[in-house]
């Protein structure tokens, strides 16, 4: 098949967003690289932290004046937002696969999911209400109204460039605060373009203000008392340890999304051929780098014919996915995002050998469909005979790797995924509705899915997550991401 | 060549109703007398690839299998040529006309069938065209 046009084509040094204007960082510049060719498409600045610290400070002066803007002016800042994504879809889908690597089907999959939550938000004025009750005492009244808070800092990763920074950045302006965002430097331009769309839309200057960077931006944002609150999406380790431990110092909100290992139970009455097809995309869609992809899969049952047919129709469809650059139509995986991550999916990968499971695909031997660098791209990656003890079951490798475990009972898978230290999602495939009701009641992750591969909760409801995936209490996304954003005053009246 | 991604799919229906449209636009040059008929089969064609990337553009999400929907349909199966030989007559224009509708009628079906249960609604709308094609066909067949 053809290669589509790459969206970019001269290499840009690229700068922050602040106030309303362009501006040029005295931070150090970094590549950002496709993964797929090789190709450098940008520079993007490691910003300072005064450079942070002034964003902060200009979303601060804006922010009276855009709280007192009516939520349905807000809101019609953010419907023309929404149709300025959808004249630029294309284009914003093409930079998503160029600077990620994911396939075009995933990137024009995650601009329609970024944009569905720009359309919600533009509801905020139905979506910010309170509520009130008369007579609480006799000739006394009380209601409740939702306020904005201030200035949020948002901390973006770098495998969704698009979408995630969009759980957050709609529905925080359409409640009248103002944001600094933190997009991932080795993603930058996805958010870049966000931004030019943002101001062409009409949100007023210092209201969406993007600062590039790294470990000084994400820090200061932390340290910065004019920050209330933090929305953050990455690893375990950063968001438990670093984030949310200094948001509860400095005692700004948070929301920490974090790690994942996400396990599916196999039934025995699973339909096979819609059951592999769900989990092609689950485990290799977007290279395994989703905090909602499948890795270990739990087939239940001691029927090894089952097993065998179930194996056999996995293998020979994971062996046949065709890798390669994402704007080649015909692709079904994409590389990773970049060498340093291939190392460590590759490290796992001799780990899971060294513990003695059996490595059926080896995704270190890829068939690249083009002639591009090896330098990122990995094929997808079977174990089987994998013990829910060993590092490959419990730990998050973040890549296209999958790991097959058995179980005697649906009970026994579900205890393998309550020994593993993360919950943020599961998933039975099966046409019993008692073993389905089951593995949603007992099972303590916060996205189930139910003969669904990514259960990914569309824009109306919030993405849940609990243990060590999620830290804070709200959660993006649907009615909590506006309680987030927003502080319940009551008032109660009487008039003398 | 084998097609197994969603984009691949909606990109070949594109390439499908605009080599339709060339078809006909070729037929009314030559034999004039149905002109009318053929010029609406290229409306629907131009409507057809619009509602087909409509659906795609809407229905595409991150969370269904974009990727892995469809199963190596070939399209040589599909393929057809838009040229008319200067000794075909009407009738075996015509002729001609069936058999490449019935192609793309078949692309339509065999693409629903695949991702049915998967993809929702852009089986639907394959589907429809497909049905429209086929009074297409009864329509052809009237002007032998």
């Amino acid at each position: 098949m053809a290669i589509l046009e790459e969206p970019i084509k001269e290499l840009k040094i690229l700068k922050n967003y602040i106030n309303g204007e362009w501006v040029e960082s005295q931070g150090e510049l970094k590549d950002v690289v496709n993964p797929a060719t090789g190709k450098t498409l940008a520079k993007v600045p490691i910003s300072t932290k005064d450079e942070l610290n002034k964003a902060v400070e200009v979303a601060k002066e804006a922010y009276p004046s855009w709280r007192r803007t009516t939520p349905l002016t807000r809101a019609r800042c953010l419907f023309r937002l929404k149709e300025l994504m959808e004249e630029n879809f294309e284009k914003l889908s093409r930079i998503q696969t160029i600077e990620h690597g994911k396939t075009i089907d995933e990137s024009r999959g995650e601009t329609r999911r970024g944009i569905e939550n720009v359309e919600v938000a533009t509801g905020i004025p139905s979506l910010m209400m309170g509520y009130n009750l008369e007579d609480i005492a006799t000739g006394i009244d009380e209601y409740m109204i939702r306020q904005p808070i201030g200035v949020f800092g948002l901390i973006c990763p770098f495998n969704f460039p698009f979408m995630v920074p969009l759980w957050f950045a709609p529905y925080a302006v359409a409640t009248g605060n103002c944001i600094v965002m933190k997009p991932s430097s080795e993603v930058p331009l996805t958010q870049l373009k966000v931004a030019e769309l943002a101001e062409e839309a009409g949100i007023p200057p210092g209201v969406w203000n993007v600062v590039n960077g790294g470990r000084t931006v994400v820090s200061s944002l932390l340290d910065n008392p004019d920050i209330k609150g933090i929305c953050f999406v990455g690893s375990t380790p950063t968001g438990k340890n670093v984030v949310y431990k200094k948001c509860g110092e400095t005692g700004k909100k948070v929301i920490a999304g974090c790690g994942a290992k996400n396990c599916l139970v196999i039934m025995p009455d699973a339909i096979l051929d819609k059951t592999i097809a769900g989990l092609m995309t689950s485990i290799y869609g977007n290279a395994g780098q989703r905090c909602l992809a499948g890795t270990n899969i739990i087939i239940v049952g001691e029927d090894e014919a089952f097993y065998k047919k179930f194996r056999d129709a996995f293998v020979e469809k994971a062996s046949k996915i065709r890798v390669g650059y994402g704007l080649d139509e015909s692709v079904q995986m994409g590389p990773v995002r970049d060498k340093t991550k291939k190392e460590r999916i590759v490290s796992y990968i001799e780990k899971g050998i060294k513990e003695g499971a059996k490595l059926t695909l080896d995704g270190r031997r890829v068939n690249i469909i083009g002639n591009y660098p090896d330098t990122c791209f990995l094929g997808p990656t079977l174990f089987e005979e994998v013990n829910p003890d060993m590092a490959i079951a419990q730990e998050e490798i973040f890549g296209p790797v999958a790991t097959f475990m058995r179980a005697k009972t649906l009970d026994k898978a579900i205890d393998i995924i309550h020994n593993i230290p993360f919950g943020n999602s599961a998933g039975i495939f099966t046409q019993s509705g008692k073993w389905a009701r089951e593995f949603q009641y007992e099972t303590e992750c916060g996205n189930i899915g139910i003969n669904i591969g990514i259960a990914a909760p569309m824009a109306f409801f919030p993405f849940s997550g609990m243990k060590d995936s999620f830290f804070g209490n709200l959660h993006p996304q649907g009615q909590e991401i506006i309680r987030f954003f927003t502080e319940s005053k009551v008032v109660i009246q009487r008039w003398l | 060549m084998k097609l197994n991604t969603t984009s691949a799919v909606v990109s070949f229906a594109k390439d499908l109703e605009e080599n339709s449209t060339k078809f006909y636009e070729n037929l009314i040059q030559k034999f004039p007398q149905d002109k009318e008929t053929f010029l609406a089969f290229i409306k629907e064609n131009k409507k057809n690839v619009v509602l087909v990337q409509r659906v795609y553009y809407e229905v595409i999400s991150d969370a269904i299998e974009g990727c892995f929907s469809f199963e190596d349909l070939d399209t040589d199966t599909y393929t057809f040529d838009t040229k008319l030989p200067k000794d075909l007559s009407y009738p075996d224009v015509l002729l001609k006309a069936i058999k490449i509708e019935e192609k793309i009628q078949k692309y339509y079906l065999d693409s629903a069938e695949m991702s049915k249960s998967l993809m929702a609604d852009i089986p639907r709308v394959f589907e429809g065209i497909a049905k429209r094609r086929e009074k297409r066909k009864v329509e052809l067949e009237s002007l032998k």
